[in-house]
């Protein structure tokens, strides 16, 4: 130091105090010498130091040059990335959108619950002691009927955001709140608003309205087609949060309100669907329906879809809940592919829309139209019904032998088959096959629901280059097919005057204050065949339900005109496929309805299987409910002022001396049996059936003088397959009374053979025609 | 000789970072504070002790003539040796984060690393100013202070502490540089260096992991790169004004400790470019006042204690910026006056308290030297 200090200056002093640069050699031989260098070499320290000045100084600037970089040229995306693990945000469902009926009732509605979900990072740091954390875990369970286990495993997953529970009850979530909010206080558990889509009629018009999975989207039906007019928008609660998810203090909680969906109003009738799936639910019972069925009520005047029922159907409540007809202890639902594929096949499928048949007898409507409308026939033509030979085929009438000469008409009320391949043949190749494209088929009709054929499938199910056989035969409606709602479609144009119209399902979207969003109004395609056919087709079809195979669809009181329709597939089966079915326009002078009923693979004996014996009731009662229903007011004709006059109200005779009884009754054609004294001056005590009950005319009333109508009770007797005379001489033989409904052999009745009853007592036996076509 | 005033720069850049420091500690440390010990203004309170110790002890030192100081300094660097000894001792170091680097006094921790620095930048000037003319030489020159950084390196690698084994050997090499080290030998001991440390890095997985982690920080975000996005995240969220003193989103837990090492990140967040332009600036300042100093040392000894406590300062504030905008693999080094930091603080200060005696006795302290006229002597001392 002694040495440094006071020889050492700086930069001023003068250059000789510097040693000039040394050799090596000659600092070897100095240092061997001891004579090392004391004077430092001030040039070069400053010199270095200066260079050090310089690296610093260049490396601070590369370092702003680094901040810069990231801020400026890489500061957007850092920032995004940024705020995406700053931010947590939650989505708020929006309430999905109601869809209502054509009168306004809710069939699909969305009910405003609570979701609890958590942020188990925060949570484990609000929470530190583990047995708090059980004992939160034990608690919430218990609240939300979960195995607290799981709530626990959720707890410790390591992740800003996971479901608790999802869509639980606003008064349950209340609670929960109250619990985690109020009384302890947490940040990380919320309970957020959601909104669950709930079907108030069950299943009703499932196939129709779809279902929803378990984010609100839709997965079938309308909820499927209009899911992004009825889902909305969601909205988010953003927060910035620390690492644990955690709000931090100074972030404001931003909320983005949720758009509600727009509400979807049908052309469906709430209670119109209720008629229609009940029909179809007590077909499927009675007749053993192995592949369902499928029914449709429009408007024909307007093409609004009034019913559309599909058999089986499921609850969109609970759509994957295991079908009736399934035998399988494990189901698993939708979380099992195989079940989930059966439920697609089987009740998700809307045979309406989806399924495809031929349309057999109901399709000569079509052929008649056709041939009327090129003044080919007329109803009073005379026609011969016989076998028919073409190409070395032959095709017989389903009467053996052919109905031989007739008019028309006739012919149509008897649906006999070579009248049919006549006219068809005078038609034409050419102008058939127009018609049949003029009323829509090989076409989709394009309605607002999913699985439809598309216009190529269609055409495929079609002859691609029909021959002279094709059109014979597709002429009575075979060897192609349709669906339902194309035959439907079709039908309205026959009732409606001729207008093709477009079948629809929605009438109007309007968003959730009310106002309309969307209107959509009938629309006509394509005008097919003139007013006076249309007429001329409806008086015949007419004719069909009062004198020919449709006769079951009779109603008394309103003028159904209908055609019934059997076919056979040949499919892999060896049983073969039966569909039957009855296409119905009523009332037949001013048609408000077309109602189309297909009942798939009945499973009865043989000779019943016919459309007119099975679908032709089903039609015919589902038309009288609706007309009913409509207020639409019953036209009886004299025949059925006769029938109706078969009625009497049955007086009181209690009270009164068996004498008095007994003439007071025949004023009314009542016959009567004593039971007890048959003293003319005894008194009667007891009457069956009781005063002003409405029974046929001729019926037997029971009088008692002792006793007392529960000491007269007869077993019923099984009535199937009488005729009406042996069931009504059945019947008096037990003194009981019989009421006939209908005509031919016995088909159903009152009571269960068996069933004890009171002599008197008026019994209903439903009887039916045996007729096919 | 005539006592002097202090160089006004270096102590306004001294002044201006530690308040800077103090204020961002506060900032960073907030939300980490509450959340681990419950309390917002612990971090705040000890920056604020240590920093008004530290600049206390600054002033006194900066009183004590430095040629003085320097005469205890083979005490001082024997002390040093001994608690880089003790502290690696198990029972009698503790441990943290894997590594025996500190000594628990109760109310603190005690770095003797810290310590180290200081020691070793005396000795080595000390010893330097006597022993220049030596340095020429290979074996007889370099080596015995080769062996002396190389003993303390190895010392500090028992601990490990790598980042102030790689600052020291820094340093030190800035003040053998200075002193007139052949750069020969410096590239004949560098060249085999390098290529050790590369062997070192690729040997470990951890240290593997670490420098691959650099090259592409994003490649494994939630781990090895993970304090490295977040840094890049909080930087890049400041843009060109910052989002506002206090108003970082990434000290929300998303740097760990975001008090320590990554506070440049956060005052990048919060005051934008102009904030990380400022505290750049102040280290140019501070390392330009530094180096003149240096430059105008009364002896060897002072100009070489200059250098070498302005190269702590100016090393690890590189560093430590290169590291937060990923330039370079993780370090872990403080940055200087700003970082929360103890007795790191308090070294620092002291240091710094040294330069500013030795400013004291410049002989340019009175008219500020500009710049061009630096160049111009320097040139002048050439030609």
């Amino acid at each position: 130091m002694k040495s440094g200090n006071g020889k050492y200056r700086t930069g001023t002093q003068p250059r000789t105090a510097l040693k000039a640069p040394v050799d090596l050699k000659s600092v070897r031989k100095k240092k061997q010498a001891g004579e090392i260098p004391t004077q430092p070499n001030t040039r070069m320290l400053k010199r270095r130091e200066f260079f050090m000045l310089l690296v610093f100084t260049l490396s601070l600037f590369f370092m702003l040059y680094r901040v810069g970089f990231i801020q400026f040229v890489k500061g957007e995306e850092y920032q995004k990335k940024a705020y995406s693990t700053q931010t947590q945000k939650r989505m708020i469902n929006p309430k999905r959108g109601t869809i209502y009926d054509r009168n306004g009732k809710g069939l699909a509605i969305s009910a405003s619950v609570d979701t609890v979900s958590v942020n188990p990072n925060g949570l484990r740091s609000e929470v530190k002691e583990p047995e708090k954390l059980q004992q939160l875990a034990q608690k919430l369970g218990e609240m939300l009927e979960m195995d607290a286990g799981d709530i626990l495993e959720i707890f410790y997953k390591n992740s800003r955001f996971e479901y608790i529970k999802r869509k639980i009850d606003r008064d349950l979530g209340a609670r929960v709140r109250n619990y985690v909010i109020g009384e302890l206080g947490l940040q990380s558990i919320y309970i957020d608003e959601d909104s669950k889509r709930y079907y108030p009629n069950g299943s009703l018009a499932a196939h129709v309205l779809g279902f929803t999975g378990v984010d609100d989207q839709g997965l079938a039906g309308i909820e499927l087609k209009l899911d992004a007019t009825l889902r909305g928008m969601p909205g988010k609660i953003m927060n910035e949060v620390d690492v644990l998810g955690r709000p931090i203090s100074f972030s404001k909680e931003r909320y983005v309100e949720a758009v509600d969906g727009y509400d979807v109003f049908l052309t469906i009738d709430e209670t119109i669907q209720y008629f229609t799936e009940k029909a179809l639910e007590q077909a499927a019972l009675n007749y053993n329906l192995k592949r369902g069925a499928a029914a449709i009520v429009m408007n024909p005047n307007t093409g609004e879809i009034l019913a559309m029922a599909s058999y089986p159907d499921f609850d969109p409540n609970d759509p994957d809940a295991k079908p009736d007809f399934v035998d399988d202890p494990d189901w698993k639902g939708f979380s099992s592919i195989e079940n989930t594929n059966l439920l697609w096949s089987t009740v998700f499928r809307n045979k309406v829309v989806n399924d495809t048949y031929e349309p057999g007898s109901t399709f000569k409507a079509i052929t008649a139209a056709a041939a009327l409308e090129e003044g080919i026939v007329r109803p009073e033509t005379t026609v011969v019904c016989k076998p028919y030979s073409l190409a070395g085929h032959t095709i017989n009438c389903w009467h053996a032998g052919g109905h031989g000469q007739q008019d028309f008409a006739h012919a149509v009320y008897n649906s006999c088959n070579p009248v049919f391949v006549q006219e068809a043949l005078a038609v034409g190749i050419d102008k058939f096959y127009s018609y049949v494209r003029m009323f829509g088929f090989q076409k989709r009709t394009g309605l607002e629901l999913a699985g439809e054929p598309t216009d190529e499938e269609y055409r495929n199910l079609w002859h691609k280059n029909p021959t002279e056989i094709d059109l014979a035969v597709a002429g009575f409606g075979q060897r192609f097919q349709i669906s339902p709602i194309q035959l439907a479609t079709a039908y309205c144009a026959i009732a409606n005057g001729g207008n093709l119209m477009k079948p629809m399902l929605v009438k109007q979207i309007s968003d959730s204050n009310g106002n309309i969003i969307q209107k959509f109004e009938p629309q006509v395609i394509r005008k097919v065949i003139s007013e006076e056919t249309s007429r001329t087709v409806r008086t015949i079809l007419e004719g069909v339900v009062s004198e020919g195979t449709g006769k079951n669809a009779y109603v008394s009181g309103y003028r159904i005109a209908g055609k019934t329709g059997t076919s056979e597939t040949l499919q892999t089966e060896s049983e073969g496929r039966y569909v039957v079915s009855f296409a119905a326009i009523a009332p037949a002078d001013k048609p408000e309805i077309v109602v189309l009923v297909v009942l798939d693979h009945p499973q009865v004996e043989m000779h019943l299987r016919s459309g007119g014996i099975l679908a032709a009731p089903v039609a015919g009662k589902l038309c009288e409910d609706i007309l009913e229903y409509l207020q639409v007011e019953r036209q009886y004709s004299e025949e059925d002022m006769k029938k109706m006059t078969e009625e009497v109200y049955v007086p009181s005779v209690v009270g009164l001396t068996v004498k008095e009884a007994v003439e007071k009754l025949k004023a009314y054609n009542l016959n009567y049996l004593v039971e007890g004294s048959q003293d003319e001056n005894a008194v009667v005590t007891a009457q069956t059936p009781r005063a002003d009950f409405s029974v046929p005319r001729n019926s037997t009333v029971i009088l008692y003088t002792e006793g007392s109508p529960q000491d007269n009770m007869v077993p019923m007797p099984d009535l199937t397959n009488k005729t009406v005379d042996e069931a009504t001489a059945t019947m008096r033989s037990l003194g009981l009374n019989i009421r006939i409904k209908g005509e031919g052999t016995a088909l159903s009745q009152q009571y269960e053979p068996g069933t004890l009853l009171p002599k008197g007592e008026v019994v209903d036996v439903e009887f039916m025609l045996l007729i096919a076509d | 000789m005539r006592k002097r005033e202090y160089d006004f720069w270096l102590l306004f850049a001294v002044i201006a970072l530690t308040a800077i420091g103090i204020v961002m500690v506060f900032s960073a440390s907030s939300y980490y504070a509450a959340f681990t010990v419950n309390n917002k203004y612990h971090y705040l309170i000890r920056q604020l002790l240590w920093s008004g110790v530290g600049l206390v002890l600054m002033f006194v030192v900066s009183n004590i003539d430095y040629r003085r100081l320097a005469l205890l300094s083979p005490i001082l660097m024997l002390v040093s040796i001994v608690l880089l000894i003790l502290v690696a001792i198990p029972g009698i170091g503790s441990v943290s984060n894997n590594a025996r680097r500190w000594f628990n006094l109760g109310f603190t921790t005690f770095q003797p690393s810290e310590l180290m620095k200081l020691s070793l930048i005396m000795f080595l000037s000390f010893s330097l100013a006597k022993n220049h003319g030596r340095l020429r030489f290979f074996f007889s020159g370099l080596v015995p202070y080769l062996l002396i950084v190389g003993f303390v390196d190895f010392l500090l690698l028992l601990e490990p502490h790598y980042s102030c084994a790689i600052l020291i050997t820094a340093v030190a090499a800035v003040i053998l540089f200075c002193a007139g080290a052949r750069l020969l030998h410096f590239f004949a001991i560098g060249g085999p260096a390098l290529a050790a440390a590369a062997y070192l890095i690729y040997s470990s997985e951890y240290r593997w992991k670490r420098f691959v982690s650099f090259l592409d920080p994003f490649s494994d975000p939630q781990g090895a790169g993970y304090q490295v996005v977040n840094s890049l995240y909080a930087i890049a969220s400041g843009s060109i004004f910052g989002r506002g003193l206090g108003k970082s989103l990434q000290k929300y837990l998303y740097i760990p400790e975001p008090q320590n090492d990554f506070i440049f990140s956060i005052v990048a967040e919060e005051l934008g470019f102009v904030g990380a332009f400022t505290v750049i600036a102040f280290f140019l300042l501070l390392i330009w006042r530094g180096i003149r100093i240096s430059m105008n040392a009364p002896d060897m000894m002072g100009s070489l204690m200059a250098i070498g406590l302005t190269s702590l300062i100016a090393i690890e504030s590189i560093v430590n910026i290169a590291v937060v905008t990923a330039t370079i693999p993780v370090t872990g080094m403080p940055l200087p006056f700003i970082s929360y930091g103890g007795t790191s603080m308090l070294f620092h200060l002291v240091g710094m308290g040294i330069l500013l005696n030795i400013s004291r006795n410049n002989t340019y302290s009175l008219a500020p030297v500009k710049g061009a006229e630096l160049l111009k002597r320097a040139r002048q001392g050439e030609g």
